[in-house]
């Protein structure tokens, strides 16, 4: 309730619709997302009340969201890679003449799927800070161990090329100086190393220049569906999910779940796709614009979302990129996320989870009322599109130190970023890495120091250990897995 | 493809060796206050180093087996991308002497005009407004300056 009176006061509510629109906007864009419009606005934020910047950041990512759903129905081009199975069935309906409705039922399931999220965010959030509190160094690394190899497996990439990407980032976080000893690491002498790099930065060039090469390489051809939202298309929105009401709830709830682990939004929403296909009387219709394969995607989709906040606000452990964003951000503004966030700044965390509430209700609005004008946004030729978002990427990359050679690293990331996704390393876990490097490091130095330099204190009962079996369990269970598919192969082999 | 996938991960192999030499400098055992400042770097860089061999040697072995396979920057495409780059590059280099914002008149009107093929009326309104605009937000209403370059603060008059 604190939360909530805090979100709808005047100045605050202000400053939702504008990270909002802001979010859509980017969200719309080829080459920035959640994360990109996050990082760039964080210079501006210094300026603001913490409560007021997280809500605009906040406001930013649900908006991205939103904007990133436009995209992929209207246009085809999936602006996040969870937004890929909602091309599936959202660009057939839209082709069929009834993108209204499909916008309509995109938005609404992604405020049903935030709703669920919410719900939980605001139920457990407490609880399980009240649980890390109890959490030494050694717990604190078991997370991270645990984080990190649930992402180099979730991902479906190469583990190796996840390992690496997750060895860099830690490296990269450790340029400059050291926290513990002061004394200047990875120099080599040269002063513009001594300040490190800045995670923004690197998250501008990653995300923002590298993506622009990419949309280039490929060749951009934008061929939008014009759409428009008549009420008509709410009311046949509104009985289709009723109809779909089981579909709509599993959806949420498996994004839920999985989105609280890091990178889980993209296999959420595969896997309620696949779900809604499977348990669907007509198979037929999937494929060609089923309302269930547009649910059940956008339901996971944002319930994961959501559920992303859950880690990042309790155990400092953010869910998603842009959460890794909003979290530098939170540090950057003085506050330490984590478990003491809920003690010491309670006004603050409530804030958060009650801007999520207001977030959901104005973006439903938002979209619902003005998709025609978003969408016309990507109709804007390239040629003024690209120089200006690069114009805009090189601003948020130097107003965060106010340092000139950010911004060449941005475009040495942009270079960066681009082979990386050429090559299929994963870009996520690596900007995790980034943003957790010192706090990682100061846990795993601190816990050996308590274990006078024994690892074995990292598997201490009675909660780092099942965490690190847990770990161990994620990383070792595709190769598993895929140790028994052979193995039954072979035996089908020997017996026909 | 599969070259290109062998050469970064030489590079980045490359990378795991420098941060591996400047950890040695550090000392990455353990200290007299628990492990030292290049201890936890030292076991990234050592990761990066092992991993990279394995990516190494698992390209060589398809690019025996399979070929070059796919190039990795599609036909035509390093033209676009360098279209972008150089331009931007130019932006970058601008702004170390006339500032931001004037960089930003000419590489907006350079790039709309130039590789867009638009109308110079159009080219014009909007590489000046969009400046201005960012001009206005960022250094005059949030006070985030932007960088003047050598000469900049002699260009803004006001």
């Amino acid at each position: 309730m604190m939360g909530l009176s805090a979100a709808i006061q005047p100045y605050n509510l202000m400053i939702a619709v504008i990270g909002l629109v802001l979010g859509i906007i980017v969200g719309v864009l080829p080459g920035l997302g959640g994360a990109n419009g996050c990082a760039i606005l964080i210079p501006i934020t210094f300026a603001m009340p913490p409560t007021a910047a997280v809500i605009l950041l906040a406001c930013v990512y649900w908006g991205a969201l939103y904007g990133g759903s436009i995209c992929s129905i209207l246009f085809n081009i999936p602006g996040e890679p969870w937004a890929v199975a909602v091309t599936f069935d959202g660009y057939p309906m839209a082709k069929s003449g009834r993108a209204g409705k499909a916008l309509v039922l995109s938005s609404l399931s992604h405020g049903v799927g935030a709703v669920i999220g919410v719900f939980l965010l605001t139920f457990f959030a407490p609880i399980i800070a009240e649980f890390a509190l109890k959490f030494g160094p050694p717990e604190t690394a078991a997370v991270m161990i645990l984080t990190f190899s649930a992402m180099t497996r979730l991902g479906g990439k190469s583990a190796l090329k996840s390992l690496v990407a997750i060895f860099l980032g830690f490296i990269l976080a450790a340029v400059g100086m050291d926290i513990v000893s002061g004394k200047l690491r990875m120099t080599y002498g040269t002063v513009p190393l001594m300040g490190g790099f800045s995670f923004i930065v690197a998250v501008i060039g990653l995300f923002g220049i590298g993506e622009m090469f990419l949309t280039v390489e490929e060749g951009l051809k934008m061929e939008g569906i014009k759409a428009k939202v008549r009420l008509k298309d709410v009311w046949d929105a509104l009985r289709e999910m009723v109809r779909h009401r089981k579909i709509l709830m599993m959806g949420s709830l498996i994004g839920c779940w999985l989105g609280i682990q890091p990178g889980g939004a993209t296999p959420a929403s595969f896997m309620a796709y696949g779900f809604a296909k499977g348990t669907a009387a007509d198979k037929d219709e999937f494929g060609k614009g089923a309302s269930s394969g547009i649910i059940a995607p956008e339901a996971a989709g944002h319930g994961a979302g959501t559920s992303a906040t859950l880690p990042m606000i309790t155990l400092g452990i953010p869910g998603s990129p842009t959460m890794a964003v909003i979290m530098g951000g939170l540090m950057i503004w003085g506050l330490q996320p984590g478990p003491m966030l809920f003690k010491e700044h309670a006004d603050f965390v409530w804030g958060l989870i009650g801007s999520i509430w207001v977030a959901n209700f104005i973006g439903l609005f938002l979209v619902l009322a003005f998709a025609p004008i978003f969408a016309a946004i990507l109709r804007i030729k390239f040629s003024i599109l690209m120089p200006v978002i690069i114009y805009v990427c090189a601003i948020g990359a130097y107003a965060v130190n106010n340092r000139m050679i950010d911004i060449y690293y941005m475009l040495i990331f942009g270079i960066v970023g681009f082979l990386f996704k050429k090559l299929d390393y994963p870009i996520a876990p690596m900007v995790l890495a980034l943003v957790l490097g010192n706090l990682a490091e100061s846990a795993v130095r601190q816990a050996l120091i308590m274990g006078r330099g024994n690892p074995m204190i990292f598997f201490r009962p009675p909660i780092a250990l099942p965490l690190m079996l847990l770990a161990l369990f994620f990383f070792f269970l595709p190769t598993f897995s895929k140790w028994k598919k052979s193995l039954t192969a072979k035996k089908a082999g020997v017996s026909t | 493809m599969r070259k290109a996938d062998i050469i970064v991960a030489l590079g980045l192999m490359l990378v795991g060796f420098i941060v591996l030499a400047d950890t040695i400098r550090l000392g990455f055992g353990w200290g007299m206050s628990g492990p030292e400042a290049g201890f936890f770097p030292f076991y990234m860089g050592l990761g990066i180093v092992i991993c990279t061999f394995f990516i190494v040697l698992r390209g060589l072995k398809t690019y025996k087996k399979e070929g070059a396979g796919k190039r990795l920057v599609a036909e035509g495409g390093l033209t676009q991308i360098l279209w972008v780059l150089i331009p931007a590059a130019g932006m970058v280099l601008l702004t170390e002497l006339i500032g931001l914002h004037f960089a930003t008149v000419l590489y907006l009107g350079f790039y709309m005009g130039v590789v867009g093929k638009m109308h110079w009326f159009k080219v014009i309104l909007i590489s000046l407004l969009i400046p201005s605009a960012t001009y206005i937000v960022f250094d005059k209403l949030f006070l985030i300056p932007l960088p003047e370059g050598l000469w900049g603060k002699y260009l803004i008059p006001f």
